[in-house]
């Protein structure tokens, strides 16, 4: 500790001298307001910190960098960290200084190791780029800033660990009021970015759930559009068990599957449609047009094939039967059956035999048992 | 025949393409199966052809949807490879280096699929059935899987109905 807080005394005490007297000058208030600051951290009484700032005062510009106090680089250190302090380590006093040293290794240590709260200010004033922060912050006059100032500090530890929009319009919000926490808004805004973006990512997402929610029927949207609120992905609303994204998801992988499926039984049928069949191009096109946008059945269309009044009924029993996405080899024989009415049961039956699985042939049997009914 | 009553809606659209690329698709489809193929049909034979027409469904929808979708994109890219497997197995083709190719491919999307994971804040598990069913639904992050999502329903939609009136076409 010692020999960096000697270092940086030698290097930094002509430009932290000019500095320093450049605040102390610019101040509003005397700097027993800084001090303030530090006796809530330092825990020293108000009064006796004003002392210790206002005696080391008058010796401020040439008497700085002579005495060689070895308490002193501790608090060139703080000095660094805090514009006041720096004088009041003078050797004019070196019982209180002493106990300033205690006080400020202490706080050194705290300062530089963890708590947010402390960072800042030696962040604010230790780097000559924050000359502005660290001005506002000896300016404040009042002393009820001392008491606002740690639960407002907490408050924004708070405010930028959440991510949202709150924290970053509070924090810009303080900011304002409280100059001096400019660093800290940095920081908020260094999280707020990232939650700004996560929160752009979170309204993208939960457009285009709304637009899946559309697309997919059977999503009750009244139920649902209520747990889209945007910043509060974890809360329930409405009654809704399960959050609102998982049930829609459910919905659109099952409305996914159930149309993969019925593209599959689709293809069955039409495989099985007709070897025989020639497809009249025009026909069908005006079939389809008609058809599609109609949404009827062409009635104009020519039996080409045999009529099959099973189909719809079939197609059921097919849509029931199918709780698995393989191919269906039990329904294979149904369409054998629709395509050639000749076919007998009996052969329907034999084509079940050689099927993949017991399960499959006895479904089929089942149907074919139904079929004859 | 009737003339239609109504003018269809728009003849560029995904189901006019579908429409005419699957029958086109049906069509070869009829010429390459045996002629007489209702009584003398074995299962296996049928099954081919269903599994035919039911992946000539799939690449007439990718067709009609474009590659400027990332589904149809992945959808004639799995068809290819597993045509081109299904003729190393077959030993039509020699080509071992494409064999190599493929399983490498599939690699990378699994790595692929365990980095976006992360990615997926909300419905985790539900999100990763969703890849597995939209095709090229692995490489994707959430946004763009829900995006792709929409856009696959649309063409299923689309598909379904064709192929259920092209069906009913015959079968009536």
């Amino acid at each position: 500790m010692e020999p960096t807080a000697l270092t940086l005394a030698g290097s930094t005490d002509a430009a932290l001298e000019s500095f320093l007297n450049e605040e102390i000058r610019h101040l509003i208030a005397p700097p027993p307001e800084s001090a303030n600051s530090f006796t809530a951290l330092l825990g020293l009484p108000r009064t006796r910190a004003i002392e210790l700032l206002h005696s080391p005062e008058t010796p401020n510009s040439p008497g700085v960098a002579v005495s060689g106090n070895p308490t002193r680089p501790y608090f060139n250190c703080l000095g660094d960290g805090g514009g006041g302090f720096a004088f009041a380590a003078d050797s004019e006093l070196v019982v209180p200084a002493a106990r300033y040293s205690v006080f400020a290794g202490e706080k050194n240590d705290s300062l530089e190791t963890s708590s947010q709260k402390v960072k800042n200010e030696p962040l604010t004033e230790s780097d000559s780029n924050h000359n502005s922060s660290s001005q506002p912050l000896v300016s404040d006059p009042t002393v009820e800033n001392k008491g606002q100032r740690p639960p407002k500090r907490k408050d924004r530890e708070k405010k930028g660990k959440a991510s949202a929009k709150k924290s970053k319009n509070e924090s810009s919000e303080v900011a304002e009021e409280l100059p001096y926490v400019h660093v800290r808004a940095r920081r908020g805004q260094a999280t707020d970015s990232h939650s700004l973006a996560e929160r752009a990512r979170r309204e993208k997402i939960n457009a285009r759930m709304k637009l899946l929610q559309e697309l997919v029927p059977g999503c009750s949207k009244v139920a649902l559009l209520g747990t889209w609120c945007i910043d509060k992905p974890q809360q329930h609303s409405e009654g809704s068990e399960i959050s609102g994204t998982a049930t829609v998801l459910d919905e659109i992988i099952n409305h996914v599957q159930s149309l993969q499926r019925q593209v599959e039984l689709l293809s069955m049928r039409l495989a099985a449609v007709n070897p025989r069949v020639d497809f009249n191009m025009d026909s069908i096109f005006a079939a389809e047009n008609v058809s599609l946008v109609e949404s009827n059945f062409p009635s104009m269309v020519m039996p080409l094939m045999w009529p099959d009044v099973q189909v719809n009924g079939s197609r059921q029993q097919y849509h029931q039967q199918w709780q698995f996405n393989s191919l269906p080899p039990p329904v294979w024989g149904r369409e054998q059956d629709n395509h050639n009415y000749v076919t007998p049961e009996n052969s329907l039956l034999s084509y079940d035999s050689p099927a993949n699985s017991a399960s499959l042939h006895s479904r089929a049997t089942e149907n074919g048992a139904m079929k004859v009914d | 025949m009737k003339n239609p009553q109504r003018s269809p809606t728009n003849p560029g659209s995904v189901r006019s393409r579908f429409t005419q690329v699957f029958l086109q698709s049906l069509l070869r489809i009829r010429k390459h199966s045996p002629a007489s193929s209702s009584s003398s049909s074995s299962l296996g034979e049928f099954l081919k052809r269903c599994h035919r027409v039911k992946v000539a469904a799939y690449v007439s929808m990718a067709r009609a949807a474009g590659t400027r979708r990332a589904w149809s994109r992945a959808m004639l890219w799995r068809v290819r490879h597993d045509a081109h497997r299904h003729r190393l197995l077959q030993g039509r083709c020699s080509r071992s280096s494409s064999r190599e190719r493929s399983p490498g491919k599939k690699k990378r999307r699994t790595k692929k699929k365990k980095k976006r994971r992360d990615d997926q804040e909300h419905g985790f598990g539900n999100a990763e059935k969703l890849q597995k069913l939209v095709p090229g639904g692995e490489a994707m992050d959430f946004s763009c899987l829900l995006d792709e999502t929409a856009h696959y329903i649309k063409c299923l939609v689309t598909q379904v109905k064709v192929m259920r009136s092209i069906a009913d076409f015959y079968s009536l």
